[in-house]
């Protein structure tokens, strides 16, 4: 099975620089890539560069990131994206939006992508998530500050946010969300980077890239089909019956 | 019974823009420092690290290491931001158990490149 880089964020809609940081992508030999649009972008965009051919040799997946102010403005933008044709994640600072976020089935993934975020996650969020079979996403950027301190700190921080989610079997993926073209990284380079520094198995760490992320867009798909009920239910229409 | 310590072979690929020349000394003095630094004397000392190329022309290198520190020297590599000065990345590609095995796959790789 191969592994996924769930993050790469796209901030213009400049094709030549999407090219530049796909074929960074493709020489390190990632296989499977999600382009991630900010909310500020609207959808018509989101659907530009999706319907672009891209000319790259990986598999490429979408996801759009909302950037909610408060719950009211989370509960008008998830109205505007629940037909959304990708993954959808919730990134705040707030912990209250979080957790609205988690309770919320439209919801993918809820995104951790600072220190503030990480040490606040509870053992509550995880549960919710659980409940839902959405997924806590952890970003791996911060690992590669040059800022010796903030580096160790987030390590901790990761830390104790991994041993958490681990004693509670919680569903969890990984993502590199890297800036700068030469902080690009392999995720199975990144999965050694997590069994070593953050105390969690090879194969623990190798979930988080691949099988989870699987299961994410299982859910994605899931969540578009009108007759998909439940985890093991599914309407059947009359026709498909006779047939 | 005490089984008998195994080498694994690792072959990377370094991504760079400038083509600055880099000495393998230079090179392992940077993989030791980061070894250092994130793992300390625990690790270092099972590492057994061993440059066995480093070729700047196509821009890869195979390091030689023990079977149980694979995972420490993949995390090195990964952790490495710059070397004598130039930024790159070094990934690693693929892990070997015998040098022949990592030479073949090191050739696929560069021939297909070169066609």
């Amino acid at each position: 099975m191969s592994y996924f880089e769930t993050r790469l964020k796209i901030k213009s809609n400049n094709n030549s620089e999407i090219e530049r940081k796909l074929s960074i992508y493709e020489e390190i030999g990632v296989k499977n890539i999600f382009l991630e649009f900010i909310e500020s972008d609207n959808l018509l965009n989101f659907k530009r560069i999706r319907d672009l051919n891209l000319n790259s040799k990986m598999k490429i997946y979408y996801r759009l990131t909302l950037l909610p102010k408060n719950i009211d403005d989370l509960r008008k933008k998830l109205k505007k994206y629940r037909n959304l044709d990708g993954i959808l994640a919730v990134e705040s600072n707030d912990k209250k939006i979080r957790a609205f976020a988690a309770k919320d089935s439209r919801v993918d993934l809820i995104s951790l992508s600072n220190i503030q975020m990480v040490k606040e996650l509870t053992y509550g969020l995880i549960s919710l998530t659980k409940g839902n079979n959405s997924f806590i996403e952890f970003s791996l950027s911060p690992i590669l500050k040059s800022n010796r301190f903030e580096q160790s700190k987030y390590l901790r921080a990761l830390y104790k946010a991994i041993q958490k989610i681990l004693k509670l079997k919680g569903n969890y993926i990984f993502c590199g969300n890297f800036d700068n073209i030469y902080d690009f990284r392999h995720p199975r380079a990144l999965a050694s980077v997590c069994h070593t520094l953050l105390g969690m198995s090879l194969n623990s760490a190798k979930k988080g890239f691949r099988e989870n992320v699987k299961l994410l867009l299982q859910r994605a798909r899931n969540r578009r089909d009108e007759l998909y009920f439940e985890s093991g239910v599914r309407f059947i229409r009359k026709e498909d019956d006779n047939g | 019974m005490v089984k008998r310590e195994r080498h694994r072979y690792i072959l990377f690929k370094l991504i760079r823009e400038e083509k600055i020349d880099i000495k393998p000394k230079a090179f392992l003095k940077e993989i030791w420092k980061t070894i250092w630094y994130y793992f300390g004397m625990k690790e270092a000392n099972k590492i057994g690290l061993w440059l066995i190329e480093l070729n700047l022309k196509e821009n890869y290198g195979i390091v030689r290491c023990s079977h149980l520190s694979k995972e420490f020297i993949i995390t090195a590599l990964t952790l490495i931001k710059e070397i004598s000065g130039e930024r790159m990345t070094l990934s690693p590609i693929k892990t070997s158990g015998t040098i022949k095995a990592i030479k073949k796959i090191q050739e696929e790789i560069f021939k297909k490149k070169i066609n």
